[in-house]
């Protein structure tokens, strides 16, 4: 996993440049480790050292979530749910669902039984492990 | 055996109300070596194939109950839980038939009311070996039938748990082409 990118919203506010901030994205660059929220360097935060204790463990949890892609992988997870709506591999879409009007439309190169894996894969590292921890130090609502 | 491609398959019953409903056929049948098209239709009364009528038997022993059957699939069911209106069409048709090397792969669309599920290309002449293959190769999946993301994902999830019964419903669509062909003498 090289970067990622997840907004959350949060129930008290992060001081962000000392502005108090509901509205959270929290980022990883690439070739970079650390957690970057909203695009400050997470440990310059007033809870700055909770959140570089966690910057490793939530960086395990999202190779996790790209493991079953060896190569360049592209994953957006749908907010809420966590199940995945768009996959490219190397800047080639192999995975999408897109919403026209009333109808649903699922184009991919996987089969459903890839699909119902690696979604319940996805869904479970995000339900149990990322937002948890997200949650323990106050940067998911 | 003459070449032949199908081009065309649909059955439909429409009800009024619980005592009157219709149901409806049609395939078409194309010979590419002579470019003659065999259009097969029940219209609800008549049974013809190339305009000509044939043996209100044929149909009513021999192809109606397979064609009731592909109408009471289970994926039509699934859909059924997603109407709030009574049911006043249910249908089972091939859309996008393609002809390869390997078979006619096609969608299936499965119809309840206004509510649709289309899923393929699935290989349907011959059908696929094995119940099991339809959740191990790719899919395109649509639908109108559910509201959100997670609906769609069950969806999906009684798609494979349909795939017995969906490799029955492609079974019957052999059988049924079978009898239609015999009886026009392709």
């Amino acid at each position: 996993m090289q970067s990622f990118l997840i907004e959350t919203k949060v129930k008290e506010p992060i001081y962000v440049k000392g502005v108090p901030t509901y509205d959270l994205y929290l980022e990883k660059y690439p070739h970079m480790t650390y957690l970057h929220v909203n695009g400050v360097r997470a440990k310059e935060l007033p809870a700055g050292a909770d959140y570089q204790m966690i910057e490793p463990t939530l960086i395990n949890y999202f190779d996790e979530v790209c493991q079953p892609f060896n190569g360049n992988a592209d994953i957006d997870v749908e907010d809420g749910t966590y199940l995945p709506v768009s996959i490219q591999v190397n800047g080639k879409h192999v995975f999408q669902i897109e919403r026209q009007a009333t109808t649903f439309i699922m184009n991919t190169e996987l089969s459903l039984n890839d699909i119902k894996n690696l979604s319940s894969k996805i869904e479970s590292v995000f339900k149990i492990k990322i937002i948890p921890l997200l949650k323990r130090v106050g940067l998911y609502g | 055996m003459v070449r032949w491609e199908l081009t065309k398959f649909k059955v439909e019953k429409t009800t009024e109300n619980i005592l009157s409903s219709v149901l409806t056929f049609e395939a078409k049948i194309v010979i590419p070596e002579t470019r003659k098209a065999v259009v097969v239709v029940y219209d609800g009364r008549q049974f013809t194939a190339g305009g000509s009528e044939l043996k209100p038997d044929y149909f009513t022993y021999e192809i109606r109950p397979k064609l009731e059957t592909l109408l009471q699939s289970s994926l039509i069911r699934e859909l059924s839980t997603h109407s709030r209106k009574a049911e006043y069409l249910r249908g089972f048709s091939l859309t996008k038939i393609s002809v390869y090397p390997e078979g006619t792969f096609a969608n299936l669309r499965y119809t309840y009311n206004d509510k649709f599920l289309e899923f393929g290309s699935v290989l349907v002449i011959p059908p696929y070996k094995g119940w099991d293959k339809l959740c191990k190769v790719p899919l395109t999946v649509e639908t109108n039938a559910v509201s959100n993301t997670k609906s769609f994902y069950e969806m999906l999830t009684e798609i494979c748990r349909s795939a017995v019964r969906v490799y029955v419903d492609v079974e019957n669509v052999n059988e049924i082409l079978k009898i239609i062909l015999q009886k026009i003498g392709v």
